[in-house]
């Protein structure tokens, strides 16, 4: 009887490691996370529009088919990256994801941002130059300070109506992603 | 020994990034979400299920997504069934509220919206909304769709304060009360 309760005693306890050791191995070990289905769709340093979710169509990425995406990849290996355009007047949101697929910074323009995006987006080597004013940005440059190199800007913009949602996008995709000039 | 370390070890893990209400997911009502998904920092278990999930989530400070795969009597909702989403939505800029099939394919009639925009619907005199999601027709707002089996309720709220604490009345969602099969 005792041993019985030991033995369900040392497997509850070794259930629970292998439980932790399962839940901090999964973000490392998944290969079709966030990460990989963005970077199978965007190129550095190119806006890329998604496409419309369409109805009944798979949806990997769970995008709200209300709104309309556009994603920019960054390598600041090279140096610090930016995201600058102008959006219409309407609801958007751009938001910066790191490789395991964690928001590192998001903002909506309703921050008092108005139409104009200018995101910068550094390393913490690059922030620390910035810091020191070794790199030299314009006023009113959002920086972003991130820890690893391998970076998406992701926006969001609501159509107001279905009907402009082609209007929307193209706007979406005139955004400028490059290498921040320096 | 082994078979209930397995199970435990398993289990328990299947259970956490799947519905992961003792350990990341806040539950209100019939909606789950996790308010940490979002953060720069998530915790272990929020970013084990990031891994698992693959979706692109809304940060922190764009709003929040809440997941209801159940109607509020806790039954799974099926599309056979006409539901009705009835109560005051938290303060928000704007929420869409998605019908998806569990794999994230919308299941909205292919050539009408694919689910209800805060800014296209009809609301009572006290700002509450009345939505019905169903095969057949219903009235008020309706929403139909197609198929069968199981579905989910997607309910992305835009640049709002649920979870923020600024006010007590926030963290108020909408029942899903099933009507009729």
């Amino acid at each position: 009887m005792v041993r019985t309760v030991l033995y369900v005693f040392g497997g509850v306890l070794l259930g629970l490691v292998i439980h932790l050791v399962v839940i901090l191995l999964l973000p490392g070990l998944a290969s079709n996370n966030v990460a990989t289905r963005l970077a199978a769709l965007g190129q550095v340093n190119k806006v890329v529009t998604l496409d419309p979710v369409q109805p009944g169509a798979a949806n990997p990425l769970r995008l709200d088919p209300e709104m309309s995406y556009a994603i920019c990849r960054l390598d600041l290996t090279k140096g610090p990256g930016e995201l600058t355009g102008t959006l219409p007047v309407s609801f958007w949101s751009v938001s910066v994801y790191d490789r395991s697929g964690a928001v590192l910074y998001s903002t909506t323009n309703r921050d008092g941002i108005g139409q104009s995006l200018d995101v910068g987006v550094f390393d913490a080597a690059q922030t620390r130059l910035l810091a020191e004013q070794k790199i030299d940005v314009d006023a009113g440059l959002l920086i972003v300070e991130t820890k690893s190199d391998d970076i998406f800007v992701v926006v969001k913009l609501e159509p107001p109506q279905p009907a402009t949602r082609d209007r929307y996008s193209a706007q979406l995709g005139k955004l400028a992603c490059r290498p921040l000039k320096t | 020994m082994l078979v209930v370390a397995l199970a435990i070890g398993f289990g328990l893990s299947w259970y956490a990034v799947t519905d992961g209400r003792l350990v990341g997911a806040a539950q209100i009502g019939p909606w789950t979400a996790w308010p940490r998904a979002g953060s720069p920092e998530p915790d272990p278990y929020t970013k084990a299920y990031l891994a698992r999930s693959g979706a692109l989530q809304l940060g922190q400070g764009e709003g929040m997504q809440f997941i209801a795969t159940a109607d509020s009597d806790g039954t799974p909702l099926n599309r056979n069934c006409r539901y009705r989403i009835d109560g005051t939505t938290p303060t928000a800029t704007f929420w869409t509220l998605v019908p998806t099939a569990p794999d994230g394919s919308t299941i909205a009639r292919p050539d009408g919206p694919p689910g209800f925009n805060s800014a296209r619907i009809a609301r009572a005199n006290d700002g509450s909304v009345q939505l019905y999601v169903s095969k057949t027709l219903a009235p008020l707002n309706w929403l139909e769709v197609t198929g069968d089996g199981p579905f989910w309720l997607v309910f992305n709220l835009y640049d709002t304060t649920v979870f923020s604490g600024v006010s007590s009345n926030d963290a108020t969602l909408p029942s899903i009360i099933r009507e009729a099969c």
